[in-house]
């Protein structure tokens, strides 16, 4: 059993404070990844796994035992680094053969025409050269074997670090934005590979990146990272239906969410530009909320909408249709997805009403913490303006 | 393929093989000459024309000031070969050579990567090691003198503090010293190249050094996380695995370069022993030898001689050199 478990832990650089108490337990075999923006300690949390760098207070627990007075090399953790880091002098067998001499070869037997001369270094020589083909075969790199890194692409430098990782059996893989330096479509094809690896190791991932989108798509859960603190971490589908924090909902958004303000009465009426949604929340004191309304939560409606404007940008994407829409009342443009069919009723400057799910309005209270206790309120018809 | 009509092929009354790209590629080679030629010229006047006069003159017995001259074929190289003299000059050279550049390349590495591990006292570390590559080395090598001065210098009187200890009896060399009398070092053919390979090293590896600095400032510091995530444990596997790699191209370079300086060591063996290259010619140095011949004695002749040895041994290790920055350290 691997799980591993990060316990309260806190980084602090000179005078900054860049963890602020980070918890997370991440179960056998589970993919979680850890997103955020540039700069909130991704990075610093998973070199702190990696055990690369100490860690200010707190504990790591790899399979239930404390791992903080053991070494990196020591915590059987493989790493993928952002750049790579593979050595420019040893050609791509060697370097995913490097983890395997280093660990299971005696220091006489790693002297160079050693692994030749003795018997035993050459049966474990062998077995070495097994392993490295296995790999390679895994990740379609056998034809680069005998090239050096920096014969290679990036896309073909990112398996060969992979493989260096995978080459041995570690406790879990940690991989910091192992994809960020490639093209987009090579991206999505690692990204393919990468899931599929983690399907069929069933090993413990912990995987850094800022793209939303590989989060996504690969994760069992994700973990979002602000300003040194996991905000959540849930999996995907709750991380975008249901988030916690307006930050997460929106970092987490395939187009910009919709924040719009809202009013909140004493008794949790909402009003909103003020007109009175059927909506109100149990648990809230007074005071100006925000409502996150996601593009596809929204949809054209008549005259008497709650939302009205017109139209001002409209992004074609083909199988859909975004459409920017100017509120008087609102400094930022509200967005909408909409069918191409409805392309007609929005050409540019036509003016439009808006009306949205109330199931799927998100509503934060003024310090961006979500209100989960919305309640319908069935007014017999709200009054005409 | 068909050749399109192009206007400025359009001259050519009888067109070549390939008539679009022919003019472009004659206009091509002549700005390449344009450029190049200063450099060339320059070249050719103050590099190869004196070269190529010394090799001529190697084969002849001229000296400054003469009017004429004898050719006398290869009567100089053969003296440079079987002369007990030149012997002593090759001996000399070449105990230098072998002992001065492993020494000061693996000492400047040494403290290189210290002094590159160390946060606080390394710029002050670098100006200790540094200042000798500074220093005139004529000056360096009065202040020498004083040092070994068989009875007043500070080496003997040193040594001779360890007289009567328990030092004594487990350092014969001390022993040796207490009862008779500590040596001469600078008169004493035995100790003389040795005396001149010490200085040597300390004089030179202040500048291997800052090259290892320059070159360790390049080493990805995430290959040394790699290193330790691979399970590079020791200092050792992490200097196998990473630092020494890395320092490829940084140790070819100062290897050629500590070698050629190596071949051209005079300022000491001038300072310290004016006339004939140190005790029974025990350091009689290649570029002494020219000096001696070709300025002290005008013997212009053999002087071109050794000149165009030491040249060949300078253009060997620079080939060589070329050699392995092209096949064996570029990644
Ligand atoms: N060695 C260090 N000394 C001081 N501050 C550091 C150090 N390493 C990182 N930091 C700071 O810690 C913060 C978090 O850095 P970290 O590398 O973990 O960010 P990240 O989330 O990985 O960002 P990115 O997505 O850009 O990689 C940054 O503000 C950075 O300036
Ligand atoms: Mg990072």
């Amino acid at each position: 059993m691997t799980e591993l478990s990060i316990v309260n832990v806190t980084k602090r650089f000179d005078e900054t404070d860049v963890l602020k108490g980070v918890s997370l337990d991440i179960a056998d075999g589970e993919f979680v990844s850890l997103v955020g923006p540039s700069g909130c300690g991704k990075s610093t949390l998973l070199r702190i796994i990696a055990g690369l760098e100490a860690q200010t207070s707190g504990d790591i627990r790899i399979a239930g035992q404390s791992v903080v007075d053991r070494r990196a090399a020591d915590r059987n953790l493989s790493m993928v680094f952002q750049s790579y880091a593979l050595y420019p002098h040893l050609s791509v067998a060697d370097n995913i053969a490097v983890p395997l001499k280093m660990r299971r070869l005696s220091r006489l037997q790693r002297l160079p025409l050693a692994a030749r001369l003795l018997p035993s270094g050459r049966a474990a020589s062998r077995k070495i050269e097994y392993d490295v083909h296995q790999a390679a075969k895994m990740l379609e790199i056998e034809h680069l074997l005998n090239r050096k890194p920096g014969q290679l692409s990036g896309g073909q430098r990112q398996r060969v670090a992979l493989g260096r990782a995978l080459v041995r059996e570690p406790a879990a893989f940690l991989l910091d934005e192992p994809l960020s330096n490639l093209d987009a479509k090579l991206r999505v094809q690692t990204r393919a590979e990468i899931a599929q690896l983690h399907r069929r190791l069933r090993a413990t991932f912990v995987y850094v990146t800022h793209d939303q989108v590989e989060a996504m798509t690969m994760s069992d859960r994700i973990a979002v990272m602000m300003g040194g603190r996991i905000l959540q971490c849930a999996t995907p589908e709750t991380i975008y239906e249901d988030p916690d924090h307006i930050d997460v909902a929106e970092f987490i958004c395939a187009h910009k969410i919709n924040i719009l303000p809202v009013e909140i009465a004493d008794d949790g009426q909402l009003h909103l530009l003020d007109r009175r949604l059927e909506l109100s929340v149990v648990g809230a004191g007074r005071g100006v909320g925000s409502l996150g309304l996601r593009p596809e939560a929204l949809r054209l409606a008549g005259e008497n909408a709650p939302i009205r404007g017109h139209v001002v940008h409209r992004e074609n994407l083909g199988a859909e249709l975004f459409v920017q829409v100017e509120v008087a009342a609102l400094k930022e443009r509200v967005t909408l997805r909409a069918n191409p069919e409805q392309r007609r009723a929005l050409q540019l400057g036509s003016p439009v009403g808006l009306e949205f799910d109330p199931a799927k309005a998100l509503l934060f209270d003024p310090h961006g913490k979500r209100l989960r206790q919305l309640r319908p309120t069935f007014a017999a018809k709200p009054e005409v303006a | 393929m068909p050749a399109p009509d192009v206007p400025s092929a359009g001259k050519a009354s009888t067109p070549p093989p390939t008539p679009t790209n022919s003019a472009p590629v004659i206009r091509d080679y002549r700005a390449a000459w344009t450029l190049t030629g200063p450099a060339l010229i320059l070249m050719v006047l103050i590099l190869l024309v004196p070269v190529a006069i010394a090799g001529l003159l190697s084969f002849t017995d001229y000296s400054l000031g003469s009017d004429s001259f004898n050719w006398i074929g290869s009567a100089n190289y053969e003296k440079l070969f079987t002369r007990a003299s030149y012997e002593k000059m090759f001996v000399a050279t070449l105990t230098y050579v072998v002992t001065v550049v492993p020494l000061s390349v693996a000492l400047g590495l040494g403290a290189a990567i210290l002094i590159h591990s160390l946060g606080r006292f390394g710029a002050l570390y670098k100006t200790i090691y540094f200042l000798p590559v500074m220093a005139t080395l004529l000056a360096m090598s009065i202040a020498w003198e004083f040092m070994l001065h068989p009875t007043i210098g500070m080496l003997n009187r040193t040594l001779e503090l360890g007289c009567g200890t328990l030092l004594e009896r487990v350092w014969p060399f001390l022993a040796n010293g207490c009862a008779d009398r500590f040596p001469v070092w600078l008169g004493d053919k035995r100790y003389a190249i040795w005396v001149i390979c010490f200085i040597g090293v300390w004089q030179g590896f202040g500048f291997n050094m800052v090259l290892y600095l320059a070159g360790l400032t390049s080493v990805h510091r995430e290959l040394y996380h790699a290193a330790e995530m691979d399970g590079a444990r020791s200092a050792w596997d992490r200097f196998r695995l990473v630092t020494w790699p890395a320092l490829g191209p940084t140790t070819v370079f100062v290897v050629t370069i500590t070698c050629i300086r190596a071949f051209q060591v005079f300022d000491t063996v001038e300072a310290f022993w004016p006339q004939g290259g140190g005790p029974n010619k025990s350091t009689y140095v290649m570029m002494f030898a020219i000096f001696e011949k070709g300025v002290q004695q005008n013997l212009i002749g053999i002087g071109s001689a050794i000149t165009m040895l030491f040249l060949t041994f300078v253009m060997f290790l620079t080939l060589i050199q070329r050699w392995l920055v092209e096949r064996k350290v570029h990644y």
